[in-house]
């Protein structure tokens, strides 16, 4: 709740079926397949997942690996620097 | 009428449902009966059944139109589970007939699901993604919650029906919308449950939905699946086998937060004993899900390990451990080190509690020695006043102790090396924990400090010891000397003793040669050449060993550079050591020799000016002729030295190599994309020079900007798609040194048009099978990168206005638009380029506060490029009126400043 949005809640109108008047009678035929040409099914190129969805390998990479010396990694970088 | 009533109060609260149900079975009953209101008019028995049916899906209909944003579609579909289900139950008689492997009785009720799920079939595959949706949440809720014990398989038509929709439900795995396939894995795993297509011949007639592959789409569509929510849901429900676990688990590293986290919050837990997992997998849990980029994943491990393991284990820490592979990353321990922390850390019960009597020092493991030194290191991180409270002193062994402690374990090191035992690894470990303790105590006790330094000093001689071992003693000792001329002078001993080892052995080994040669003339033929032989054999041998002796002496002292940092020519042990063994090393034939050598130098670079200007060249051969570990080596050294000593190692009089040179050196490496490391080594170096400020002379700004140009074109270039520490390391570095300092945005601006072009250059010419991210994607980071509102204004002008109130430099967007406009009306610039930077400077920044000339000058770039016709494309030709017109907005406004300021003088 630390940045919770301010934004006021609308108020939603509820909807509800009509399953009482016969106006709103659905059909078999709406519900059911037609022919069409639009598919329903996912494109091709999306079946399959290069990497499967996994990440890379983390290297982990960081600032302070910045900062140290490479032959000496308990030496700090900027301390060495501001002593001379 | 009655069913319509009972869906209209169904869908507003589930409160009722209960009853709802029952009324409705009610109904049901009367149909079938022919009695009732409803009933009687049709007449009951088998049409009656039909009837209701008929009815019941009409009203249903309405229901499967619902979006799926709204609540009471759910709530109706819930309810129809709940009915069905009812029905079910009430004929509970015929799980016995189950049992029985009799026949099943063919109730009404079974005909009910029978002519409901018919009726649903064809829906399955509707056109509208609503009904596909509300269709497969509907079965999916029915196969979940009414149908698990159903005997699908009593008939030929039953089961027909039911591999009809398994077969309906697998395709819709790969339906358009992502919340129909979520509903229908669902299904199609509750079916798998049930068994449904599993029974002999069935496999045969079709082999393609058989049981093992449906398992098989399952798990590809957990890989693949472009939702998140799918390859979920697919976590969530499959069964966890031998079979399918690995697949499970290795969603630990999904590039979802949200499935990584579930594993370990709701598979893992769902397993059981964390003890049953393998090894291998135990460590990758940890490795994976303690170093997760996401927060709640890791807290999420954590929790695994500080609660459910520790239980599965009855608090026994170190059973853990034993449980995992503690030495195999190195003595600090890799994520076990990392875990442990997080426990201390949690569990502040267990940190209380823990105590280390005698009897745990006597009897050490490779587990317990690294737990105790975790622990220690724990308590000695904590802030003093916390430490004081944790009472660590207390708990460690007092110095002395600890001393006759390492000394037995150093001991038992030495027989297992010589006897070849392959314990040696354990105590090898064991040491080095103990070591590490070592270097963290508090060394008030000068009898105490005596007993370890003295104890170190000896065991330092020795040359058997593994190099691990002999680099922490090295550690400790410099801890425990009087400043770094003493140390150096004791390290200094030390390798002389070292090297005596060579003489010493050389008359051993003579000594060996002779009897073994005595032994066999008895029994040779040829005198002559059995003794050239056995000569031969002895020389080489002596060889190994003074190469060995060599190396440790050498690495001995490499680790004791490592620990000093004070001027070179001021320490004369220093100077001796360099001439004596260092710079005879770098010639050396023998190559590990050289190459050790070669660090030894460098490290004494690094304590030298003078030293490190003569040596540079010597570097960038190494790295210009060597092999790839060599190449490394070389750059981290060159590296080193100008993060030491700056640029201004160039102008001195002993320096060979121009800045230029090692410049160019280092973008070559750059381009080394068949040599990943070598090339993220070079990266890491560039990056790591840059932010440190250590090139940016002007006179070498051309240079420079070509190397920045170099590291943004790596950055998206196809070539590098693999060499994930190079795109890492880019991530974190092009933002931060943009955005860090004012002069740095400049570069980076300056080169952004060149650089889209050589992009757009290697676009062309990609092959096949070669990804990069779009172009869009590369011009909105160069953007970005070069937001002025976005630079901290680090370097000098930080803290003057404060950082982050004040618009350090409002012209870079400006002069970028410049350059833009006058590549776009230039005739080299072909269309694909001009809509492409057309299409930027519409995200360009230009603020009224940049400077007067500028925002002219580009004002008039904009007027002539719409007047030239520049833009053939709608989308650019728009760009360019916006811009034309934010800008003469501006200019107005300030040419009638202008105007004012003249009359008002």
């Amino acid at each position: 709740p630390v940045n919770a949005p301010v934004r006021q809640r609308k108020e939603k109108e509820t909807f509800l079926i009509d399953f009482m008047s016969p106006e709103a009678e659905v059909t078999d035929d709406v519900v059911r397949p037609k022919k069409g040409t639009a598919s329903i099914n996912m494109p091709k190129k999306d079946w399959k997942s290069k990497s499967r969805n996994l990440l890379p390998d983390d290297k982990h990479f960081n600032s302070t690996q910045l900062k140290k010396l490479f032959l000496k990694p308990k030496a700090v970088l900027y301390a060495t620097k501001s002593s001379k | 009428d009655a069913i319509a009533t009972i869906f209209q109060s169904a869908q507003k609260t589930t409160a009722g449902h209960r009853k709802l149900a029952i009324t409705m079975r009610s109904i049901w009953e009367q149909c079938a009966a022919g009695t009732g209101p409803l009933g009687a008019s049709i007449g009951g028995g088998r049409v009656g059944e039909k009837a209701f049916v008929k009815e019941f899906t009409g009203f249903l209909n309405r229901v499967l139109m619902t979006k799926k944003s709204e609540v009471v579609g759910d709530r109706c579909l819930r309810f129809t589970d709940l009915f069905v289900r009812g029905l079910l139950d009430k004929g509970g008689e015929d799980e016995q007939m189950i049992e029985e492997e009799e026949a099943v009785e063919e109730t009404s009720a079974i005909r009910f699901v029978l002519r409901f799920i018919f009726y649903l079939l064809p829906l399955i595959s509707s056109r509208e993604k609503t009904v596909r949706y509300r269709t497969t949440q509907l079965l999916s809720l029915l196969l979940a919650n009414a149908l698990p014990e159903f005997p699908y398989d009593y008939s030929t038509k039953s089961n027909a029906i039911f591999k009809q929709l398994r077969s309906e439900l697998l395709k819709r795995i790969k339906d358009k919308e992502a919340p129909v396939r979520v509903q229908a894995v669902v299904g199609v795993i509750k079916l798998l449950e049930m068994g449904v297509g599993t029974d002999e011949g069935d496999s045969e007639d079709d082999d393609e939905e058989g049981d093992g592959n449906v398992l098989a789409v399952l798990i590809e569509a957990m890989q693949n699946d472009p939702s998140a929510d799918v390859r979920r849901t697919i976590l969530y429900h499959i069964n966890p086998t031998s079979e399918t676990l690995p697949y499970l688990l290795e969603r630990t590293r999904d590039t979802d937060p949200a499935t990584r986290r579930s594993v370990f919050t709701r598979l893992l837990p769902s397993l059981g004993d964390f003890r049953h997992l393998s090894i291998g997998m135990r460590e990758k849990l940890l490795r994976w899900g303690l170093n997760d980029r996401d927060e709640s994943v890791r807290e999420a491990a954590r929790r695994m390990f500080n609660y459910r393991w520790l239980e599965d284990v009855d608090g026994d820490v170190i059973e853990i451990l034993e449980r995992l592979d503690v030495t195999c990353d190195g003595p600090q321990g890799g994520v076990k080190e990392l875990a442990l922390r997080g426990f201390w850390e949690e569990r502040k019960d267990f940190v209380e509690k823990i105590t280390f009597g005698d009897e745990f020092w006597e009897d050490l493991t490779a587990e317990s020695a690294f737990l105790a030194r975790s622990y220690n290191d724990y308590c000695r991180d904590l802030p003093s006043a916390q430490r004081e409270a944790g009472e660590i002193d207390e708990k460690m062994p007092e110095v002395t102790k600890l001393a006759l402690h390492l000394q037995k374990y150093l001991n038992k090191l030495v027989v297992a090396l010589e006897g070849e035992d392959a314990e040696a690894a354990t105590w090898e470990f064991v040491a080095e924990q103990l070591l590490m303790i070592a270097s963290r105590m508090d060394y008030g006790d000068e009898i105490g400090r005596r007993k370890m330094f003295a104890l170190l000093r000896e065991s330092l001689a020795i040359p058997e010891l593994p190099e691990g071992v002999t680099k922490l003693i090295v550690e400790c000792l410099a801890k425990l000397s009087m400043g770094e001329g003493d140390f150096c002078m004791l390290i200094l001993e030390v390798i002389a003793e070292v090297h005596d080892r060579i003489a010493d052995d050389d008359d051993e080994a003579g000594v060996a040669d002779e009897s073994f040669h005595s032994a066999k003339s008895d029994v040779s033929d040829d005198d002559d050449l059995e003794d050239s032989i056995t000569v031969r054999a002895a020389s080489v041998k002596a060889t190994v060993k003074e190469l060995m002796i060599n190396l440790k002496c050498l690495h001995i002292a490499q680790c004791m550079l490592e620990n000093v940092s004070g001027s070179l020519k001021k320490n004369t042990h220093l100077v001796t050591m360099l001439n004596g063994l260092v710079v005879p090393a770098v010639r050396s034939h023998e190559a590990p020799v050289r190459e050790r050598g070669l660090r030894c130098l460098g490290l004494s670079c690094l304590l030298d000016k003078t030293l490190a200007e003569e040596n540079l060249t010597l570097f960038a051969h190494c790295f210009n002729k060597g092999h790839e570990a060599l190449q490394i080596e070389a750059l981290h050294i060159m590296s080193d030295i100008l993060v030491t000593h700056g640029s201004a190692i160039f102008e001195g009089d002993s320096c060979a190599v121009e800045q230029r040179t090692l410049y160019r050196m280092f973008a070559k490496a750059l381009k080394l994309d068949e040599v990943v490391e070598v090339q993220a080594t070079a990266t890491e170096v560039i990056c790591k020079l840059m932010l440190a400020q250590v090139i940016k002379d002007e006179e070498v700004l051309t240079s420079f900007c070509q190397l920045l140009k170099v590291l943004v074109i790596a950055y998206f270039d196809s070539a590098t798609a693999d060499n994930q520490s190079l795109r890492q390391i880019l991530t974190y570095f092009l933002p931060v040194y943009c955005h860090s300092r004012p002069e740095n945005q400049t570069r980076m601006q300056k080169i952004t048009l060149n650089t889209i072009h050589q992009l757009l250059l290697i676009r062309e010419n990609l092959g096949e099978e070669e990804e990069m991210v779009s172009i869009t994607t590369t011009t909105s980071q160069m953007v970005d990168w070069t937001d002025p509102r976005k630079n901290v204004g680090g370097g000098v002008q930080a803290g003057r206005s404060g950082i982050g109130e004040k618009i350090v430099d409002p012209n870079v967007h400006v002069d970028l638009a410049i350059d833009t406009l006058e590549r776009v009306s230039s005739s080299s610039c072909n269309k694909e380029e001009k809509k492409v930077l057309c299409a930027m400077l519409g995200k360009l920044y230009i603020p009224a506060e940049a400077t007067p000339e500028k925002l002219r000058e580009l004002y008039e770039l904009v007027t002539q490029a719409i007047g030239d016709k520049v833009a053939t494309d709608a989308p650019s030709r728009n760009a360019l009126n916006k811009l034309e017109l934010l800008l003469g907005k501006i200019v107005n406004e300030l040419e009638r400043d202008g105007v004012t300021e003249a009359t008002g003088d």
